[in-house]
């Protein structure tokens, strides 16, 4: 029986470390500007590189478990291909929490409406479109990415502008 | 982790079922339902350390143990099936040995899973058997089918080792970390990949055949 007892208490403070890990400070981020699929695409059009565009929100569980590849990948390979964020059906206090507490450190859009996601053609979230220079769209992502995923689509889209 | 790679942990459990039928020799009682207990119970210790390092928390989204969307700690994972399996099996540690063959055989499944994914191409390569992704013109490396081969010939060669106390599942572990050390370079990976649980697996393994004998020699001559 005590036995048992220290092992649910063991349970019990790990995961009570993880409500506890998450951060208030906001790091006085500024609003995400908000963006209609029209403007978007005009965007993308004026992007001369390669662009990786994540649709993520802060209540989605799983963009947590992806967000620090995305990290990985934008510093790895942020000079040659451009990586947008758009976060979806959120609120702002929401998406800049989530921003100061992943640190993703490349542009990020507000879409209230979901729109950028319905116009490509993306299900669920998160979303991961690749882009080819120019804003022509190579392969949708549904779901949740791996580092294979990832990788794989980096290095087909490096082919595209080589 | 998706549906998708749920459909490879199936089959990397039904590899492991038909191991248990093809190595039958010495296997404990009901080896099918410890192998399945214990990968489930890997499955949910990789998840809650999943959940915990992505700062979820457990207990407010208890669903999301079960609906595995954000993926599984693969290091986590494998020591709770250790660990499981050796409680299902009262700390008898034989019976890691008999099942070494089955569970080899099992991540050879697991990695041919890939086949049900869309996910076995790895690193671009010139040669004849490459392929390449729908839609492209790079062909690459079939790489997890690579490691597949590789697991399943070890998985054969486990099985005709001697029966030595820890040898089989001491080379299972260490062949296994070997065959996945191999293949990682063809794997497209942003961080190069787990490596130092592969040398960890590695080490162990050959810890555990030097152990094993020794084990063995003093369980003999130790008084009772």
């Amino acid at each position: 029986m005590l036995k048992r007892s220290i092992v649910l208490m063991v349970i019990l403070t790990a995961c009570g470390g993880a409500i506890a890990a998450g951060p208030d400070d906001l790091g006085g981020r500024e609003d995400l500007p908000e963006i209609s699929s029209e403007e978007f695409e005009a965007h993308l059009a004026g992007i001369d590189r390669p662009t990786v565009v994540n649709v993520w929100a802060s209540w989605c569980l799983p963009c947590r478990a992806e967000a620090p590849l995305l990290n990985t990948a934008s510093s790895q390979y942020g000079d040659e291909i451009e990586f947008i964020g758009v976060d979806v059906q959120d609120n702002q206090k929401g998406a800049k929490k989530f921003l100061a507490e992943f640190g993703l450190d490349f542009d990020h859009f507000f879409d209230r409406n979901r729109e950028i996601p319905n116009f490509y053609g993306g299900i669920g979230t998160p979303i991961t479109f690749f882009f080819g220079p120019n804003g022509e769209l190579v392969n949708t992502h549904n779901g949740i990415l791996d580092e294979r995923t990832l990788a794989l689509n980096i290095d087909e889209l490096l082919s595209l502008s080589s | 982790m998706e549906f998708t790679l749920l459909w490879a942990a199936l089959t990397g459990v039904a590899f492991a079922w038909a191991g248990t039928k093809l190595w039958s020799e010495r296997l404990p009682d009901h080896p099918t339902d410890r192998i399945i207990g214990a990968a489930a119970a890997g499955l949910a210790v990789g998840r809650l350390v999943a959940m915990m390092t992505q700062v979820i928390n457990p207990l407010l989204h208890p669903l999301d143990i079960l609906l595995v969307r954000g993926g599984v700690h693969s290091g986590a994972a494998t020591v709770g099936a250790v660990v499981a399996y050796l409680w299902a099996s009262k700390w008898t540690i034989e019976f890691l040995d008999a099942t070494a063959p089955a569970a080899l055989f099992g991540l050879a499944g697991w990695h041919a899973g890939c086949l049900w994914r869309g996910a076995c191409l790895g690193t671009a390569s010139d040669l004849p058997w490459a392929r390449a992704e729908p839609g492209s013109l790079i062909s690459r490396h079939p790489v997890e089918l690579y490691a597949a081969v590789g697991l399943a010939t070890a998985a054969w060669l486990v099985s005709r080792m001697p029966w030595r106390l820890l040898t089989r599942a001491g080379a299972a572990l260490g062949l296994a970390g070997i065959i996945r050390l191999l293949t990682e370079p063809l794997r497209p990976s942003l961080t190069g990949g787990p490596v130092g649980w592969y040398i960890a697996a590695i080490a162990v393994g050959g810890l555990a055949i030097w152990l094993g004998p020794r084990l063995a020699s003093q369980r003999i001559t130790a008084p009772t």
